[in-house]
């Protein structure tokens, strides 16, 4: 199944003004994690948070709705967020904490659950992992280099970036400007190149634009906790959801996408492991039935 | 007619040593000599010449039972050799941080000697019980040190990170939770150790008592010109054993002394029993006052306040002290920093000062109370280990002379 486990998968969005405003699509990891802490489901939770730098994010624990506003909105580039799970459980104390995290997080936080060396007591305090989709990735300085050279334009500029429709949009005050997504390619993260997993299958809600119309995000619950919490959301009135387009602009896309995904990395991997380079997945030949499960 | 009965290694404690008994013909102990035989690891000597950074993390490996005292006692020793005045919320973290771990290495040791004083049908209850409260003393440790073990947020100057405020209440309500528990944590440990009926005066002897602090440590209170260090050939009257022994004899005054719970409760709160069952009274009460000063401090640590002072890492060759009360007693680290490196560097540990008193404190007695008496130190032989050199093929001592390392 190149879409994992999932229980539901539907589309929804945020029904709260205020993150429909500042939010990169539906608003759904904003408004999840703003709904499960006034509910204490969770006592706190890892976002990728402003930094410094315009558009360098930094994980950060976030112990109100507040700090999840300030972290709303999509950064292309790589937050770190697993690296501050201990200090959010040690120094913070939180006890149940949510993050927020992208595929290759999701698997990382799945594996630090079940072989906890030098995080123990720490890995199992997580209560709710929201998994984003992502295709990749891109270092910081990548990113800047393409925007600045492809864009034409400032960095600092910059007030929204987006994905979608096969480009890649930059949102300035007074402007919009795009160029095809493929021109991005060469300036993703190396790891990127071999990831088997567009939706982050391992994780408790996953969300993302691809497969919804604008301003509205796809969502898949996966876990009993993940439906719980949004379900929960939804009977409160925050998330309004409708029905999943199956065709050609929704599911399908979606599958689409993940599978092609899947493929290129299969691919990639594949040449790798024939090189006999270290790659943390098997290759197609080694794997028992599904050629493409994220393994 | 005089036999010997030796016990090799004793048990229930941690790292290796050796009791040996004389022992009369009504079994009586007329002469008791307890000594370590840990194997060296080098520690001291691992750090010298290396950045002063190192020390704290390398020696709190001394021993896995009382990590958080060697990495106190050397941040300290650091601290005074570079000058630095540690913020004050920096002190309440490393004191909150040490109580916790009080606690639960006294904890520890009662699990230890469950199997000597906990009767059949209550073992199930004081086991529970010690787990209880480990593991909420452990979270303090956690958070507060960053690693339950091997604490990583104990620095030089101070401390890593301050705690955020729900921790503070968090860990605050926690420990209230766990005052009634501990009160009859304490409470069924004391009763037990009475119900046990060790004969009157096991384990009595006159040395003194050494301590600095009521739980901290104060490193003005220990004067090093009173102290010397000598050798286990001049100390111990047997030279096979002299030659085995691995420990050097630290001497207060000229004479041994005793270290531990007992020693820090008759120092500082007129506590007036000895022997056996009165270190095992103090150990249990001393629970009680741990928890009540960590309860204090959270309930006034500024959680936005700094923990870390500004300070030069270059040193100026002064010899710096850090004295900290470990749950078996006072834990000494020395060091001297000069040109970002550690010149030189030495542990004086809990166990080392009791293992000359704890032979003796044997004698009197039948032998078959002598493991209880040597328990009752709840001595830990990995950190009292430092080396003589010895010829490989007879072991004759080559080198007369105690080296550190």
């Amino acid at each position: 199944m190149v879409l994992g486990t999932y229980k539901q998968i539907t589309l929804a969005r945020s029904t709260d003004k205020q993150i429909q405003k500042i939010s990169q699509d539906g608003g759904i990891a904003t408004g999840l994690l703003c709904f499960a802490l006034d509910e204490k489901l969770i006592d706190g939770a890892v976002v990728a948070g402003p930094s410094d730098e315009m558009w360098k994010p930094e994980p950060t624990v976030a112990m109100s709705s507040d700090d999840i506003l300030a972290a709303a909105g999509t950064k292309y580039t790589i937050s770190p967020n697993l690296w501050m799970v201990k200090e959010a459980v040690r120094q913070y104390g939180l006890e149940k904490a949510g993050i927020v995290t992208i595929p290759c997080q999701t698997m990382g936080l799945r594996k630090m659950q079940s072989y906890p060396i030098g995080v123990r007591f720490v890995a199992d305090k997580i209560a709710l992992d929201i998994g984003i989709f992502c295709t990749e990735n891109f270092p910081f300085e990548s990113l800047k280099t393409f925007i600045s050279a492809k864009a034409g334009v400032d960095f600092g500029l910059v007030e929204k970036m987006d994905i979608g429709k096969g480009k890649f949009w930059v949102h300035t005050a007074d402007d919009v400007i795009s160029f095809p997504i493929k021109e991005t390619h060469g300036y993703e993260q190396n790891g990127c190149k071999v990831c088997l997993d567009l939706v982050s299958e391992l994780s408790d809600v996953s969300t993302g634009s691809i497969g919804a119309p604008d301003d509205w995000s796809a969502v898949m619950t996966r876990t009993d906790a993940g439906e719980t919490i949004f379900s929960k959301a939804v009977d409160a009135g925050l998330i309004e959801t409708k029905a999943m387009d199956e065709g050609k602009f929704g599911l399908e896309m979606l599958t689409k996408l993940a599978t092609s995904k899947k493929e290129k990395a299969m691919k990639v991997i594949d040449e790798r492991k024939a090189m006999g380079l270290p790659v943390p997945f098997k290759a197609s030949n080694e794997k028992e039935g599904d050629p493409l499960a994220n393994v | 007619m005089s036999e010997r009965v030796v016990i090799s290694p004793t048990s229930r404690q941690e790292g290796h040593a050796e009791l040996v008994m004389e022992v009369d013909d009504e079994g009586i102990v007329t002469k008791g000599r307890y000594f370590s035989i840990t194997p060296v690891r080098g520690l001291e000597k691992i750090v010298t010449g290396k950045a002063p950074e190192t020390a704290p993390v390398i020696t709190q490996r001394i021993c896995g039972v009382c990590p958080i005292p060697h990495t106190l006692a050397s941040v300290e020793a650091m601290d005074d050799s570079l000058d630095i005045e540690i913020p004050k919320a920096a002190r309440q973290l490393r004191e909150l941080v040490l109580c916790a771990h009080h606690i639960n290495s006294h904890a520890i040791h009662q699990f230890l000697i469950a199997a000597d004083v906990v009767p059949e049908d209550l073992m199930v209850t004081a086991i529970n019980s010690v787990s209880e409260i480990r593991k909420n003393v452990q979270y303090v440790v956690d958070m507060v040190g960053g690693e339950g073990i091997h604490p990583s947020d104990v620095r030089i100057g101070g401390m890593a990170k301050n705690i955020s405020e729900t921790a503070r209440k968090r860990l605050y309500g926690r420990l209230k939770a766990l005052k009634p528990k501990l009160d009859a944590h304490v409470d069924l440990i004391i009763g037990l150790v009475a119900d046990k009926g060790f004969p009157e005066g096991l384990g009595v002897h006159n040395q003194k008592t050494l301590a600095t602090d009521v739980l901290y440590g104060d490193r003005t209170k220990f004067d090093l010109d009173r102290f010397t260090e000598i050798l286990p050939e001049s100390w111990y009257d047997d030279p096979e054993i002299a030659k085995r022994a691995c420990s050097t004899v630290p001497l207060y005054d000229g004479r041994n002394v005793e270290v531990g719970p007992r020693a820090r409760m008759v120092e500082f709160q007129g506590f007036k029993e000895k022997g056996v069952v009165a270190q095992h009274v103090a150990r249990a009460l001393e629970m009680k006052s741990a928890l009540s000063k960590a309860i204090d401090i959270l309930a006034e640590l500024d959680t936005s306040a700094p923990v870390m002072a500004d300070y030069d890492i270059r040193g100026t060759n002064k010899l710096g002290v850090g004295a900290i009360e470990g749950p078996r007693g006072m834990d000494i680290h020395m060091a001297q920093v000069n040109n970002g490196k550690t010149q030189f560097y030495s542990c004086l540990v809990p166990t080392t000062w009791n293992i000359p008193t704890m032979g003796p404190a044997t004698e009197g007695f039948h032998h078959e109370f002598g493991p209880h008496v040597i328990r009752a130190y709840d001595p830990c032989l990995s950190c009292a280990t430092h080396m003589i050199v010895v010829d490989d093929e007879d072991r004759r001592v080559i080198k007369n002379e105690m080296i550190r390392i």
